[in-house]
């Protein structure tokens, strides 16, 4: 008979050994998935982790990919230890990289310093707007945000695309014929493009090491401010925070804008550092917001974890898109990444709960006192 | 007539609405056993891709073909519930991250995907699709004959499937204890419900459900298969649940109300009125944050509340 | 052996129970009996074991090692199922009802008897209701729970156990929601089942009630049997030896004042507000607490007092009406401003509202102070401070934990009691309002709790005591409100109170 009890303490290996565990689990389950279509799992392994990691200027594509996860999960991170289910994280890095672009036009004739801090305000701010729409329902009308959050992606995917496919919007190039006929965004100045920084393996965008202090200010701010603690309370109690006099509906606006900041800043990001124009249909095809809920569930919410597992992840994805072809099959990141975290869900289990395997026969009783 | 605007926008109403039905009664009775499960998405895509492969690959007259499509269909999203239902039924795992897991492993950028890209079915048409019958010969009949007499078979089956569901929710045993199950987890144990048996069953089923909604759209809505091509009637499903208050009745209506939406902006295009195609498009969406903005509010809350222990674990003997 | 010498099996014996919990041997090697047509009360302090034994019995749990018999045939249940169909059936503490769901699906839910398809609703409503005639317990079969009394839920559990033919029913802390004329009624009802045979074990801690309605006594203490007296052979002083393990040290009194003269620092005028569900919880209630004094609320459970709890401490929002806090008014579901001003709070559901059970009990320690100084500073905390905090309240409390790190889930009931006490008190509070605050624990900690009550007051604190124990609220409070309804229908000072009167009160006639 399996028994299943909770833990009063969590050793500190498990923290570690689980996620790494789920890993492995998930590549030797994906790879019935490959042997199911007559691929050979070890040779796509051995491609995806070298077009991943290990080819030259394999990490510098890498980092590109992980700069936007690292920052959805980052805003994943942050709202989930809240128990504020943002699944909003898509469409609030539309919004960020509409506010940056948006930004980037208008200021266009600036030094490049006011122009990229502009367009990094912009875009945390247009995300934390986005955010904040679902967060003052979910504070004054009590309306449940995984919902609303997962609905106005839809919308934000739609504003995109109306604004440069079906409007004369600012943002639109309506400068010469063949702009008016193919529709695409304006493009930025040079000055607006962000730097980056080469440390020899690996070319650094300035989004990525943004999301790094991102991450650091995040942590410090749960540790160690009033605010971090009273978001801790009122994600373990809502009723304790309410006893507290902690104004709930404050808090929970200002995580979702705090976490729509960050998923907006993943949208400026991607245009000040990639793409250098709004682009509708390359913003929507990865699936950036999600993905970062998988960081974040795979890093346990701690923010000092998702750099790592977005280099991780956008490492499988980096991969994924370098390799896309007839002999590489599209789908399988989305496979692996939901495998990895499906193991890493079952192996939280071994966190929360010690499991031990009894003999079906009662044991005899130890010591019976009379 | 029956090319007025109000037919043509109630019968394709009705015909866009019901992918919505299956999902949302699925989903339905998922959450009444208390499983609240996100991959609708992924579940419903998985349905489509593998009930298209199957009208590919079988052959047979329409009607076999078409039948063991939806079927296979149903049968791979419930699959794929499976892990999800282990998941958060067996191993305990939170109810929201693996939904989403489930959608990511299952949907656009994953499993649906590389199944089709794998067999290679983008691009071709299909060799069987669901068609309007002419019911009793009446689809000419005024008003009612397009919107009532001239629907494909699952628009029929739908209708059959929310009647069984009402009927076992109110009128059998088991749907008593699964409304028990997801009232009062601890209720229904202590009366001799297996709770985890009923959480397990109902998770599945959801999963069918799901999958017969998606292989609608591969086998009825546009007869052939794209990468994500229900874009986003999972979600909608869930929202639908909320919408009709746990009611299989009202996710009829709900349903059709959000296919008039998507079918509005066709109609209104074909008749030359010029509007931004996003603007028809988002109304599903921003309706659904509408409803349940007002659902939410305390009045419908107390009355209409979700099962009360949605979303929650069911441990027997945790101390 | 027994069968021999009453020549009759007993309708339950337990041998040799033992059922060890991480961390905690609930029942160690435990044996009871009880018989056909008695009601046998199964004694012991909180954490005695006696829910155990009971949860065993009804399989809802599965013991380690020993034995069950019912009617003299060793069974092994596997689950509450199996109990039933051996006929024990249990009535929780905290009931076990479907509140959206009628009376009568919940009492034929689980049935294995009906078919597959319900049998028509008419035929189990008059079931039912034939039933609650026989047992003299009305109730409407086709009302939903919430619609219910708490009495009548109660009667709704008794019920679903008859109608499954229960001829062994157990009943956990019974009385511990009912009005004492409510009290009496079920004690009629289970008479009329030992009349026909029937057992019932009644799991209680309270002495005169069980003196009233028992056969016999089994008393439980640590886990272990301490042993079984008929009661009309017992006394209520053996009982408690029995469960305490030593005399009887009745938990401290606070010697009644007239306080007419002091201060008032705690005002209600006419303050009415809603529940949770937006229904009228508390309605135009009036109260005044003089400073040193305290001031019990004596009511059934869910008559307004947690809403009157939290309307005095801001953490809901009043409708209508005043608080008055030495003479100022308190603005309206401010919780922040109430603590501020010198609220103390120690509410009724200790864990989960008096304390984050995941958070540390230095971060629970500095809960309501953690957003001024000197614990916070510029909205950042101040780690180390929070930590000196924590290490000596703990210490000047006694809270026994590892550490202040601790996760505060980890504490016993007592210790988080204290923790939530220790944050209360040492904010120098000017009123302290306190929801059931010993409901739960044992003899000692409900001893150090009264204690620091008393001295609270006599430095000069005002304190209202919700309490449903009401004789905790008469050795300790100087006056007694009434609560019926969200009305405070009567006040007396202790000196002229009558039990009886009181009871009548709560009850809501007048």
């Amino acid at each position: 008979m399996i028994r299943i009890q909770r833990r009063q303490t969590t050793p500190r290996w498990l923290l570690f050994a689980v996620p790494v565990l789920s890993l492995v689990a998930a590549f030797i389950a994906s790879a019935a998935i490959l042997l199911i279509a007559d691929k050979d799992p070890l040779a796509t392994y051995q491609r995806i982790f070298d077009r991943a990691f290990f080819a030259p200027g394999a990490l510098t594509g890498t980092l590109v990919t992980a700069t936007p996860l690292l920052l959805t999960g980052l805003a994943a991170a942050a709202a989930f230890r809240m128990r504020l289910w943002n699944i909003g994280g898509e469409g609030q890095l539309y919004l960020g990289a509409v506010g940056a672009s948006g930004v980037g036009i208008a200021l266009q004739h600036q030094s490049a310093p006011i122009l990229i801090g502009g367009m990094v305000v912009g875009g945390l701010v247009a995300g934390a707007a986005w955010a904040v729409i679902p967060g003052l329902l979910r504070a004054y009308l009590n309306t449940n945000e995984i919902i609303t959050t997962l609905m106005l992606n839809y919308v934000a995917g739609l504003v995109l695309l109306y604004l440069i496919f079906d409007s004369q919007s600012y943002w639109r190039d309506l400068s010469t014929f063949t702009a008016r006929q193919f529709p695409q965004g304006k493009v930025l100045a040079d000055a607006a493009s962000w730097p980056s920084f080469d440390l020899q393996f690996a070319i650094v965008p300035f989004g990525f090491v943004l999301g790094i202090l991102a991450a650091i200010a995040l942590w410090l701010v749960y540790r160690s401010t009033v605010f971090g603690f009273q978001v801790r309370v009122l994600g373990d109690s809502r009723a304790a925070a309410r006893y507290a006099g902690i104004k709930s509906r404050r808090v929970i606006v200002a995580m979702m804008a705090l976490s729509g900041a960050l998923a907006g800043l993943g949208g400026a990001s991607e245009v000040g550092d990639f793409r250098h124009v709004l682009d509708p249909r390359g913003l929507q095809q990865a699936g950036l917001g999600y993905a970062g809920i998988v960081v974040a569930a795979l890093a346990r919410y701690n923010p000092l974890a998702v750099p790592v597992v977005a280099i991780l992840i956008g490492g499988l994805a980096n991969a994924g898109y370098s390799l896309q072809g007839p002999d590489f099959p599209a789908g399988l990141v989305g496979v692996l990444q939901g495998t990895i975290l499906f193991f890493a869900l079952g192996g939280e289990l071994l966190v929360r709960y010690r499991i031990t395997f009894a003999s079906r026969s009662p044991a005899p009783a130890a010591a019976a006192g009379t | 007539m029956n090319n007025s605007i109000v037919v043509v926008l109630a019968a394709s109403a009705i015909f866009y609405g019901t992918p919505l039905v299956f999902a949302s009664v699925g989903e339905l009775l998922a959450e009444r056993s208390g499983v609240l499960n996100l991959g609708v998405e992924g579940m419903m895509l998985i349905g489509a891709v593998t009930a298209f492969w199957s009208v590919q690959h079988l052959s047979g007259p329409d009607w076999v073909v078409l039948l063991l499509a939806t079927l296979i269909g149903g049968l791979a999203a419930l699959s794929v519930s499976l892990i999800h239902a282990v998941l958060v039924v067996g191993l305990r795992a939170n109810q929201i991250v693996s939904g989403l897991a489930l959608t990511i492993f299952a949907g656009a950028t994953g499993l649906s995907s590389y199944v089709g890209n794998v067999a290679r079915l983008g691009g071709q048409p299909a060799k069987h699709e669901f068609i309007g019958l002419n019911v009793f010969g009446l689809q000419d009949l005024p008003v009612a004959g397009p919107i009532l007499f001239h629907q494909n078979a699952l628009v029929y089956a739908s209708w059959a499937l929310v009647i069984v569901v009402l009927a076992y929710l109110y009128r059998t045993r088991t749907g008593l204890h699964l409304r028990a199950v997801g009232e009062s987890p601890e209720t229904a144990d202590v009366m001799g419900v297996n709770v985890a048996r009923y959480r397990y069953a109902h998770t599945l089923a959801g999963g069918l459900l799901a999958g017969v909604g998606g292989a609608y759209f591969s086998l009825a809505i546009t007869p052939n298969w794209i990468d994500g091509m229900t874009s986003g009637a999972g979600w909608i499903a869930i929202a639908l649940v909320i919408f009709a208050f746990w009611r299989p009745e009202l996710t009829l209506v709900g349903a059709y109300l959000f296919g008039l939406f998507s079918s509005l902006g066709f109609v209104l295009q074909a008749r030359q009125v010029h509007l931004p195609p996003e603007v028809f498009a988002s109304l599903p969406y921003v309706m659904t944050v509408v409803v349940l903005v007002v659902v939410s509010t305390g009045w419908a809350k107390q009355r209409l509340g979700a099962p009360a222990a949605l979303g929650t674990p069911y441990v027997r003997e945790e101390r | 052996m027994d069968e021999v010498t009453a020549g009759q099996s007993p309708a339950v014996a337990m041998r040799s129970i033992t059922k060890r919990f991480p961390g905690v041997l609930a029942n160690d090697s435990v044996d009871f009996e009880a018989r056909h047509g008695e009601v046998h009360a199964l004694l012991g302090e909180n954490g005695a074991g006696k829910s155990t034994l009971a949860s065993i019995l009804t399989g809802l749990y599965r013991p380690d090692s020993g034995e069950i018999a019912i009617d003299g045939r060793r069974v092994e249940f596997h689950s509450p199922k199996d109990a039933m169909a051996a006929g024990v059936s249990m009535v929780h503490q905290h009931f076990r009802l479907a509140h959206s769901l009628t009376v009568s699906d919940n009492i034929v839910l689980g049935d294995s008897r009906a078919g597959w398809l319900r049998t028509s609703a008419r035929t189990i409503d008059s079931k039912v209701e034939q039933l609650a005639k026989r047992y003299r317990m009305p109730v409407d079969p086709r009302a939903r729970i919430w619609q219910l009394s708490v009495g009548e839920q109660q009667r709704v559990e008794i019920l679903k156990a008859l109608y499954r033919g229960a001829h062994i029913l157990i009943l956990d802390e019974p009385t511990s929601l009912l009005t004492p004329q409510e009290a009496d009624d079920l004690f009629v009802t289970l008479r009329r089942m030992t009349d026909e045979g029937r057992t019932v074990v009644f799991v209680s801690h309270k002495l005169d009630e069980l003196m009233a309605v028992s056969d016999r006594v089994t008393v439980l203490r640590g886990g272990r049997t301490i042993g079984t007296v008929v009661t009309r052979e017992s006394s209520p002083a053996e009982l408690a030896r029995m469960m305490i393990g030593r005399e009887v040290v009745f938990a401290p009194s606070k010697k009644a004042q007239d306080l007419a003269r002091a201060k008032v620092v705690l005002e209600l005028l006419g303050v009415s507000a809603n529940g949770d569900l937006g229904i009228r919880a508390l309605n135009g209630v009036s109260l005044s607490v003089r400073s040193g004094e305290i001031v019990g609320v004596a009511g059934v459970s869910g008559n307004g007092q947690r809403q009157l709890a939290e309307v005095i401490s801001g953490s809901r929002a009043r409708t209508s009406g005043d608080v008055l806090l030495a003479g100022r008014k308190l603005r309206n579901g401010d919780a922040e401003e109430a603590i501020e001003k010198g609220v103390a709070h120690v509410p009724e559901d200790r864990m989960g509202t008096g304390v984050a059970p995941s958070l540390s009990i230095a971060d629970n320690l500095i809960l309501k102070s953690h957003r001024r100084a000197p614990i916070s500073r510029l909205g950042v905390l101040r780690r180390g401070l929070a930590l000196a905090n924590a290490r000596d309240l703990m210490k000047r409390f006694a809270v026994a934990a590892p550490g202040p790190d601790t996760a505060t889930r980890l504490l016993s009931g007592g210790n988080v009691q204290k923790v939530v006490l220790a944050r209360e008190l040492s904010s120098e509070p000017v009123v302290i309002v306190a929801a059931n605050p010993t409901r739960g624990l044992d003899v000692g900690a409900t001893e150090s709790v009264r204690t620091l009550l008393i001295e609270a007051a006599a430095r000069g604190v005002g304190i209202l005591l919700i309490s449903e124990d009401l004789d905790e609220i008469l050795v300790l409070a100087d006056r007694i409100a009434v609560i019926f309804e969200g009305r405070i229908v009567g006040v007396v000072s202790r000196a002229g109170a009558d039990v009886q009167h009181i009871g009548l009160m709560m009850a809501g006639a007048s």
